[in-house]
């Protein structure tokens, strides 16, 4: 059997591929391992409508809630504070198995043929090994995410490092929508989507988002630190958790989940050999600055989809603004890693500074100004 | 809580065939006695235990997250994908 295209996963920047090119006439074969298409997919998850609004028509979107506030916190041992955000643009919470459903729907209903537990173990010239037979495809999508077996044993990118992968864990508590409601007091769709930046026990970020009747709650930290620091992912979200256990008392354990982020990638993996093309966390797209791997996964699945050549999706690619942030935004993060204890402490002391009227406790700081300076230089570097 | 209460939450179709291998059990001895097995401590849910002198895998608890292979300093685990689906099923992801 051959194919124009055969797109490897279902996931945001699969579908989006498959999508992209049966609707401009190509005969389209996605392959998907997991029983349905999300059934194998983590994430927090939020997205943003004007980066999925770019290739797909949003209107019926299977969102969770319209997230209305961003709480931004900055924790150390003994301190925190908080800046609330209005978000001016659209933000979704979503759930990943309807949300990857939904895609998935969208590129079978452009006319891409969706078969689902089956798992790709090889790539050969123009030919896709499955378990259950080979089928042959003009044009190849590697959209397999963050474990890239196909990408790395085609020689695409090599093995991520421990200093360059994020281990997240979590939780999904679910009660009733009324419940969920009143504890974050939110209206009908509404929703509240929190970012924890902590240097305790050991620099991480977290998030809590609120879905209909349930509430996420997971964290991360670079997978070298869980190792030197000997912690295991569960306790570390227990800590994490600690401060935040009254949110979600009384619910129960839903979802227990885990996923590796990569904080490296293209333009250090190749994205295209041939007629071969990789998109999304396989490429190593997630934007370390804002954890948002969906937004870039969509756009370089349908980039992939539309370029006619290796060297076109590599142009194309690095033209994006979803995929240009997220190369712009890697150094700056690096840096900004290893100084979270610095800057949690430095926006407590700055906001209580202010509170109380007394800015001497910033003196501490002003040894700090050098890497602070260098700090503000990469990150007006992000800024187009 | 217990790992085992929140592995318990998942929806698991197993795969009969092992997805996660052990290639060489010395070279995991060596890895314990020079780094106390990396892969025990990142795995977030405890499929690696070190029992007597030998690494024993639970492949069928496997959340397919996949630090396990980049921890392991002696790349000494093979890891593939569960066949056919098999393995995990999230209902939220």
């Amino acid at each position: 059997m051959k194919y124009d295209a055969i797109v490897i996963g279902a996931g945001p920047s699969g579908s989006a591929s498959a999508y992209t090119l049966a609707k401009n006439g190509y005969k389209v074969l996605l392959i998907e391992r997991g029983s349905e298409p999300g059934a194998k997919n983590v994430s927090g998850a939020m997205i943003r409508e004007s980066e999925i609004s770019k290739v797909f028509e949003t209107k019926d979107i299977p969102f969770e809630r319209i997230v209305k506030r961003v709480r931004l916190i900055f924790r150390s041992k003994d301190d925190e504070s908080e800046i609330v955000v209005k978000p001016k643009s659209k933000l979704y919470t979503i759930s990943r198995l309807k949300f990857d459903k939904w895609l998935a729907q969208r590129a079978e209903s452009a006319g891409a043929l969706l078969i689902t537990k089956t798992t790709v173990t090889g790539i050969e010239g123009n030919k896709v090994i499955t378990e259950r037979g080979s089928v042959e495809g003009d044009k190849i999508v590697i959209a397999e995410g963050a474990n890239a077996l196909l990408s790395m044993s085609l020689g695409l990118r090599r093995e991520l490092k421990n200093e360059e992968t994020v281990l997240g864990v979590k939780e999904v508590y679910a009660s009733t929508r009324n419940e969920v409601e009143k504890r974050f007091n939110l209206q009908g769709d509404e929703g509240e989507s929190w970012r924890i930046i902590t240097d305790y026990p050991f620099p991480s970020a977290g998030f809590i988002y609120t879905y209909k009747d349930s509430v996420a709650i997971g964290v991360g930290a670079r997978v070298d630190e869980i190792i030197t620091m000997g912690i295991r992912p569960f306790e570390l979200l227990d800590s994490f958790k600690t401060p935040y256990a009254e949110l979600v008392k009384g619910f129960s354990l839903r979802e227990y989940s885990a996923k590796i982020i990569p904080e490296n990638g293209f333009p250090s993996f190749k994205p295209c050999e041939g007629s071969v093309y990789v998109a999304g966390d396989a490429l190593g797209l997630v934007d370390p600055l804002t954890f948002d791997g969906i937004g870039p996964a969509i756009i370089s699945g349908y980039l992939a989809g539309k370029a006619e050549n290796c060297y076109s999706y590599s142009k194309m690619l690095f033209e994006a603004r979803e995929i240009s942030k997220v190369i712009k935004s890697r150094p700056l993060v690096k840096e900004l890693l290893p100084n979270i204890g610095l800057y949690s402490h430095l926006v407590n002391d700055f906001l209580t500074s202010w509170v109380e009227g007394d800015f001497s406790k910033l003196k501490y700081y002003k040894s700090s100004l050098g890497k602070l300076m260098k700090h503000l230089i990469l990150g007006l570097g992000v800024i187009e | 809580m217990r790992v085992e209460e929140r592995l318990y939450t998942l929806r698991y179709k197993r795969d009969e065939k092992p997805h996660l291998e052990i290639k060489d059990q010395q070279v995991c001895n060596k890895c314990h006695e020079t780094y106390k097995s990396p892969c025990i401590t990142v795995c977030p849910a405890n499929v690696y235990s070190f029992v007597e002198g030998k690494i024993i895998v639970s492949y069928e608890n496997c959340l397919e997250c996949g630090a396990c292979k980049i921890v392991c300093p002696f790349n000494n685990i093979v890891w593939k994908y569960p066949r056919y689906g098999l393995g995990i099923s999230l209902r939220y992801g």
